[in-house]
């Protein structure tokens, strides 16, 4: 008999959802779905407001990367003002965008997704936190903690808070670094080699465990999108954006934020309040596409520093072309870190960055604006629309979680379909289907701008609409 | 470069008090934590000591704490009368909860501390203001702030307390305040 599997709450991601799983007449998993189940509105609320309030206000969607949010908004706002920010503050915001990616993928690497690699998917669930990696590991747990801090010490250093920094402003930023300051970064980075590179070492040692999962978690070919410097090497903050196919041909190149509309579409679906971008030739689900360190580092030919470079230049050899499996969302993090440690000590090495010119100032110069920057979980666009005056007429956020919502979905039915057997659920099969999910690490807070930690539920739901057995966390 | 892994280091800021207030000062009642370390900041007779002003504790707060040898959680309650101040003294969870995101109670947060670095403080206190009014403000109900004095005087006398414990001991430069 068919049935319907439902996980709600879904644990140890950011935000609240559910999955549901439908199962056939042979008991075969046929159909998943990835419910984001609160609404939050931002575009809406911030209509009428003055649009150089638009950083602050959307840096407040979320606690993990405000940072994202301010930069895109900034970048919005300074397409309105017609401006060129100064190249410190562009050096300085950067930096700070790094940070901000190290903070959050040591939270999600870490925190929440190292219990299971390191415990393993079958682990006794009391234990696969953070609590059972620091007794079992408590060197990669310091590690983690130490990098968490790293990062949040770097972006309450710029932006005097660790959490809705309002530092960056349209125009650049509101104030020079110090020297005390520059110094007091540069001071921290040897012990964030040190950390990173225990936990990528200590990753390539357990990766091989999981090879099943890697085949088998939202590994599927499909479109990689995310930001490249001039030189086609990583990029978070000051890029032009690409999308490449699964076989690596480049579809779109050179891409600017303003263009982002004319080619890529939002649809939606009646069960989740996140809503599925798409590369419009191609249609919609075809032309569903990924974002984050994953699609980075396959667009990316190269990193741009040193170490970074070689360890891009072992992740590019797990495939012959783009690597396709989310599982390496894990690795693409760590390189994602790596990179981000030698971009700060770049710039931060650099004499300029204590240049005191830091703000450009203009008026309304446009009506329309857009901003892209790269977030932890990927690509993020901020589109304005302001009157004469500068208020705000609408607003359209395309989010990085958003971007991911198909692949999600695909995964979760990929995972479910290799791994939930039968009419009962058990914890190790559920897992999986959590963790193909926390491998994307989705800010559903942000792209759905729901409120509230995150809990999940999974139900198994018969062909007839009947619930034959629900999980729920949270 | 350094890549070897990095050690913690227990003894970085030698025995320097800890305060580590909690909550959300846009949220009325539930300010009063930070509000109480402002208060402390602009008392004369607070000792130097080292304050972490956060939304919520956290996996990182372990490494500072690691480092103290008094630590003072200062939280608003939702669970006591209004405006009464409760103190009450903290040890390592026993049992750490099923589902983590990124915040923990006291006793969980020594635990994680332990189990890091082999270090706790030697004396771990949680000190509450029953709160009532949590709708969204930057003001405290009266009964709230009229609890701050008696707050901070349990507070100065813990300071006193510990430095009569370790009278050797001299508080240096105070710690830097660290903001959310």
């Amino acid at each position: 008999m068919s049935q319907t599997i439902t996980i709600d709450p879904v644990t140890r991601l950011e935000g609240h959802g559910k999955i549901t799983l439908k199962t056939n007449d042979q008991g075969e998993v046929s159909e998943a779905y990835f419910t984001v189940t609160q609404v939050r509105g931002f575009e809406k609320f911030s209509q009428g407001r003055p649009f150089y309030e638009m950083p602050g206000l959307m840096a407040r969607i979320c606690g993990i990367c405000p940072v994202s949010h301010l930069l895109a908004s900034a970048k919005a706002c300074e397409a309105i003002m017609s401006v060129t920010i100064p190249p410190t503050a562009a050096k300085l915001r950067s930096a700070l965008n790094m940070a901000q990616t190290i903070q959050s993928h040591a939270l999600s690497f870490f925190y929440l997704s190292s219990p299971d690699l390191l415990l393993g998917m079958d682990a006794d669930p009391a234990d696969r936190n953070i609590f059972g990696v620091v007794k079992v590991d408590p060197e990669l747990g310091r590690a983690g903690v130490a990098l968490r801090r790293f990062g949040q010490h770097i972006i309450e250093l710029l932006g005097k808070k660790r959490i809705h920094p309002g530092w960056v402003v349209p125009g650049g930023v509101t104030e020079p670094l110090d020297s005390a300051k520059r110094d007091e970064i540069l001071a921290m980075i040897p012990e964030a080699y040190a950390n990173i590179r225990l936990a990528l070492n200590w990753y390539k040692r357990i990766a091989d465990r999981f090879r099943d999962e890697a085949d088998h978690f939202a590994n599927f070919p499909g479109a990689f999108l995310g930001m490249v410097g001039e030189d086609n090497g990583l990029e978070f903050t000051d890029g032009k954006l690409r999308l490449i196919d699964a076989t690596g041909k480049i579809l779109v190149d050179k891409l600017e934020a303003a263009q982002f509309d004319d080619h890529f579409g939002e649809a939606v679906e009646p069960y989740s309040y996140m809503k599925f971008p798409y590369y419009k030739p191609l249609g919609y689900p075809d032309g569903s596409y990924r974002v984050g360190p994953l699609a980075r580092l396959n667009i990316a030919t190269h990193a741009g520093t040193p170490l970074a470079d070689i360890e891009v230049k072992e992740f590019k050899q797990l495939a012959n072309g783009p690597v396709l499996g989310s599982f390496y969302f894990h690795h693409a993090r760590l390189i994602d870190i790596l990179y981000g440690i030698e971009f700060i000590e770049r710039i931060f090495s650099d004499p300029t960055i204590l240049d005191t010119h830091v703000r450009a100032t203009a008026g309304v110069n446009r009506l329309e604006g857009s901003g892209v920057a790269e977030a932890p979980r990927g690509t993020l666009m901020h589109h304005y629309k302001v009157d004469e005056n500068g208020q705000m007429l609408w607003a359209n956020l395309v989010i990085a979680t958003g971007q991911n919502n198909n692949a999600m979905n695909r995964g979760v039915l990929q995972t479910a379909q290799r791994y939930v057997k039968g009419d009962k659920l058990a914890d190790g099969m559920l897992n999986r289907v959590e963790a193909v999910i926390r491998t994307f690490d989705p800010c559903l807070s942000c792209s759905t701008h729901a409120f509230g930690q995150m809990p999940l539920e999974i139900k198994l739901v018969a062909p007839d609409g009947s619930t034959l057995d629900t999980i729920r966390r949270g | 470069m350094s890549l070897s892994p990095a050690n913690p280091s227990p003894q970085a800021s030698l025995a320097q008090p800890l305060l580590l207030a909690c909550g959300n000062p846009l949220r009325g009642d539930d300010g009063v934590g930070w509000r109480i370390a402002d208060t402390l900041a602009i008392t004369p007779s607070t000792p130097p000591l080292h304050v972490i002003l956060s939304q919520q504790l956290l996996p990182e707060h372990a490494e500072p704490i690691s480092a103290a040898d008094l630590v003072i959680f200062v939280d608003c309650s939702a669970l006591t009368p209004h405006g009464v101040v409760s103190v009450i003294q903290i040890e390592p969870a026993s049992s750490l909860p099923r589902i983590f995101t990124h915040h923990l109670d006291p006793a969980s947060l020594l635990r994680l501390t332990v189990d890091l670095y082999g270090r706790i403080p030697s004396r771990s206190i949680l000190v509450t203001v029953g709160g009532q009014e949590f709708e969204l403000s930057e003001e405290l109900s009266p009964p709230v702030a009229a609890a701050i004095p008696a707050a901070i005087a349990l507070i100065l006398r813990e300071f006193q307390l510990q430095q009569a414990k370790n009278p050797a001991q001299q508080m240096k430069a105070a710690g830097p305040v660290e903001a959310p």
